[in-house]
């Protein structure tokens, strides 16, 4: 029987009444914000630039500290531990790769991080080489990250901190400015990570990209959270999806009109979709996914 | 990403005297006043210039943010007065008025004190005002008129839009860096934050060029503007009085050796030490306020 | 009836030092007022082709440029970009890299001072076009203070401002939030349908493209795969996904259905259709 404080500090990420303020003066950017999140959750935060979502994630590494309430990150306090020390349990996917990238050869690149963080070498040598695999960098291992080309530098961008083996990763708009097959290597990433228990916070406008992955979808919008649910029932809400702006997936759009009606899944994915449609109208009724 | 494109001193809007007056006159008035301050030793020159840009910034309804850009004065002043009244910046001999300890306490270092500070609160005081009543288009757009050539006055004019900016990449870069665990200190922070500083400067001038490039720039033939400046009679005989007012009097102070007072004024002992002790104690609190801040934040 | 404004006659290119060719045997036409989506994976030349058409290629970026690209009857590479800015506007995918100027008025009279357009003429042009791309009155705000999708849309108003026939816009929406990218697109709509532009967007939102474009072209490695309508271009949702493109969700989920067996009318684009046709094999089934 666990006591309320030791099932608290199991919490992955736990946020309290967080409010951030800019300290040149009187712009509230975060408003009161309370978040639980279990470890090897996989959560999506989405929103209008503006709405809190990119304060948000800057408070779970301890880019910005609290101006009130309390952000605790496995079981660690932000208030108190610097950014460096907060790396050791989460790692930031900075949006635009450029930012994080300086080294003279992506293997450098790959080694900087664990380094930082007290890693042992071998292991460090064991932690690259898995994710040179992974994401299919073995091409260009002693390249420049400045000579290749723009979407390979995001992979090797969010390689980067994954040889860090955070237990917490946060990624910014992964999938912008990449087209569909590195958004694909970025979603079977996040399933990989979340299989070896990680939790993952993903920041992002691209919905398909959500509701392919994530299993809980946190709605924000000027400063607070406004809605905190399934991917399902947040894209199904019309009213949320109209009032912040947001556009459903497509095949989330299509199944609210068809199969909805007649008690079928608000499907996420065109191929459940045509999974549900495939069975309602198949006379010989196999369950082959379509997949 | 949208960010507030702002120096730490910028143009303060409105619509006053100062405000119309063209922008070339005001550089004639700061560069005058600058040579005229750093010509003379003349205290009451230094003050009452001080004073007179003082008193635009009400005129330009500049008050509150000309004080609030003044701040910086006071660690200058406490500093400078402080020393200087110890150890004066002139020629020996040296007039002791006092002793506080092992201290010799002069009454030329107070002179020479108040000059060296008259002349830094006069340029900066008539800086101030009129950056503050300048918008800075309009001031290229004149510079453009006096054949200033159009490429350069572009670059300067990016390169005021651009602090902002790269302040703004600096700090990303940074925070990028940190969360990678960089250590943020010393020669090994310089590398990881110079390269996508200078990577990102790259890819916005490559793509500012074709943007520009698409748009016609750099075209030869005559170039209108949309920025209009006018320049009015009234900004002739500004521009001109100006001038002679200002370096006519530098002239006269420096062939009237510097004008200086220092002779004629005696301060009395007991004000250049209490001076002294004021100047010093402000400046100690502000050091040691800044040593606290850094160690604290840690 | 067709009026080519863009012609390009097979046309080859690479770029200065570089080895590999961008552009090979592209040999297409563009219609006035037509809106064209340009879909294909990085790399596969969408940005060159753009330039092929305002003149920076081959005029500004040098390279080795074979065949000819025809704009409105001109002979691109005969002409100085300036020349062609009168003709083809291009706006580039990261909205705070085309800002050069203090205020958004200046911005948009960049091109027309340039041009010597008088001041007169200035005075009424830039308030009117601000006004075009819902941006009235911001003369004198810092483009730098704007939000991404007004940044774009004052990129968009400083080459509008020279009155082009033609506007590209390369990759417009992918640094913007999806207000910024809904407003974007508005923008290229109402250019296209109230101004008659020729309006050629490189995008990779597929949904969008499928609900606007008259036409789609497909680049793979520098080559034309694939140019037609929409219809004909997203319904073909196997040869696309072989391109590793994205498909319109809609024709994804007909195409799935189709592979079994389930699907006779054509492949869906776009919502409406979509679920029209699935309720009507749904009541046809009950």
């Amino acid at each position: 029987m666990t006591t309320p404080s030791s099932e608290k500090s199991d919490l992955a990420i736990d946020v309290s009444g967080a409010r951030y303020v800019y300290p040149t003066g009187n712009v509230v950017a975060l408003g009161g914000v309370d978040l639980q999140v279990e470890h090897g959750e996989i959560l999506g935060i989405i929103g209008q630039n503006g709405s809190g979502k990119t304060t948000l994630t800057k408070l779970f590494n301890g880019l910005l500290k609290p101006t009130g309430g309390k952000v605790v990150i496995n079981g660690v306090d932000t208030d108190g531990h610097t950014v460096q020390q907060m790396a050791a349990h989460v790692g930031y996917v900075f949006q635009n790769p450029n930012h994080q990238l300086f080294a003279r050869t992506v293997q450098a690149e790959l080694e900087f991080g664990p380094r930082n963080i007290g890693v042992p070498e071998e292991e460090i040598t064991e932690r690259v080489a898995e994710a040179v695999e992974f994401f299919g960098l073995a091409g260009v291992i002693e390249e420049h990250p400045y000579r290749v080309s723009f979407p390979i530098r995001k992979l090797v961008g969010i390689a980067s901190i994954v040889t860090m083996r955070p237990s917490i990763l946060i990624f910014d708009e992964p999938s912008t400015g990449q087209d569909h097959q590195t958004t694909k290597i970025i979603n079977d990433l996040m399933r990989g990570l979340r299989e070896k228990g990680t939790t993952v916070v993903c920041v992002s406008h691209d919905m398909p990209l959500l509701a392919d992955v994530v299993e809980r979808v946190v709605v924000m919008k000027d400063t607070q959270i406004i809605a905190d649910a399934a991917p399902r029932d947040v894209f199904a809400d019309k009213e949320l999806m109209a009032r912040t702006n947001l556009q459903a997936p497509q095949a989330t759009d299509i199944a609210l009109q068809t199969v909805v009606p007649l008690g079928g899944p608000t499907a996420l994915t065109p191929g459940e979709l045509a999974d549900d449609l495939v069975s309602r109208l198949s006379k010989a009724s196999t369950s082959q996914p379509t997949r | 990403m949208s960010m507030q494109a702002s120096l730490p001193v910028s143009l303060i809007p409105g619509d006053s005297l100062i405000h119309r007056i063209n922008p070339l006159v005001k550089i004639v008035w700061v560069v005058g006043y600058i040579i005229l301050a750093f010509s003379t030793q003349n205290i009451i020159i230094l003050y009452s210039m001080a004073l007179f840009a003082f008193l635009l910034a009400p005129i330009a309804g500049v008050t509150k943010p000309l004080l609030k850009g003044a701040l910086i004065l006071v660690p200058i002043a406490s500093s400078l007065l402080a020393l200087q009244i110890i150890a004066p910046a002139v020629e020996k001999p040296w007039t002791p008025v006092a002793e506080i300890g092992a201290l010799t306490i002069y009454g030329d270092g107070l002179y020479y004190g108040l000059v060296l500070l008259g002349r830094i609160v006069a340029s900066l005081l008539i800086a101030l005002v009129m950056v503050m009543t300048t918008h800075p288009s309009d001031l290229f757009t004149s510079l453009a008129k006096i054949k200033v050539p159009y490429t350069l006055n572009f670059m300067l004019a990016m390169t005021m839009q651009l602090i902002p900016v790269f302040q703004r990449e600096v700090g990303i870069i940074l925070s990028a860096q940190k969360s990678r665990g960089m250590k943020g200190s010393g020669f090994a922070a310089v590398l990881p934050s110079f390269v996508p500083v200078f990577v990102g400067a790259i890819e916005r001038v490559q793509q500012l060029s074709i943007s520009l490039e698409s748009r016609g720039f750099g075209s030869d033939g005559v170039k209108t503007s949309f920025r209009q400046v006018r320049t009015r009679p009234s900004d002739w005989v500004l521009g001109i009085l100006g001038a002679i007012i200002l370096l006519g009097l530098a002239v006269f102070s420096i062939t009237k050796g510097l004008w200086s007072l220092s002779a004629l004024i005696m301060f009395p002992a007991a004000l250049v030490t209490w001076i002294f002790i004021i100047a010093a104690t402000v400046f100690g609190i502000i050091v040691f306020g800044a040593l606290a801040l850094a160690i604290f934040k840690k | 009836m067709p009026d080519p404004v863009i012609t390009f006659d097979n046309v080859t290119y690479s770029y200065a030092a570089a080895e590999e060719t961008a552009l090979e045997g592209i040999s297409l036409e563009i219609n006035a007022g037509e809106y064209v989506a340009i879909l294909g994976l990085n790399g596969a030349g969408k940005t060159t082709l753009g330039l092929c058409v305002n003149g920076v290629i081959p005029t500004m970026l040098g390279g080795e440029l074979e065949g000819t690209v025809t704009v409105d009857g001109l002979n691109v590479a005969d002409y100085p970009v300036r020349e062609m800015a009168k003709i083809v506007g291009m706006v580039f995918d990261n909205p705070e890299f085309q800002m050069s100027q203090l205020s958004a008025g200046e911005e948009v009279a960049l091109g027309l001072e340039n041009a010597g357009v008088p001041y007169e003429d200035m005075k009424r042009i830039i308030p009117e076009t601000l006004a075009l791309v819902g941006l009235a009155g911001f003369e004198d705000r810092s483009p730098l203070g704007l939000s991404g999708g007004q940044q774009q849309r004052l990129a968009i108003a400083a080459v509008l401002a020279m009155n082009p026939k033609i506007l590209i816009m390369d990759e417009p929406t992918s640094n913007l939030d999806p207000i910024g990218k809904q407003e974007v697109f508005d923008m290229a709509a109402k250019l296209n349908r109230e101004k008659g532009m020729t309006v050629i967007v490189i995008e990779h939102e597929v949904e969008v493209m499928a609900k606007y474009a008259d036409r789609v072209i497909v680049l793979d490695a520098g080559k034309v795969v694939m140019n037609g309508t929409p219809q004909e271009i997203f319904g073909q949702v196997e040869a696309l996904a072989e391109l590793k493109l994205r498909v319109p969700e809609s024709a994804a989920v007909a195409s799935l259905l189709k592979a079994h067996k389930l699907w006779n009318s054509p492949i869906p684009i776009t919502t409406e259709p979509a679920v029209a046709a699935i309720n009507d094999l749904l009541g046809a089934k009950s």
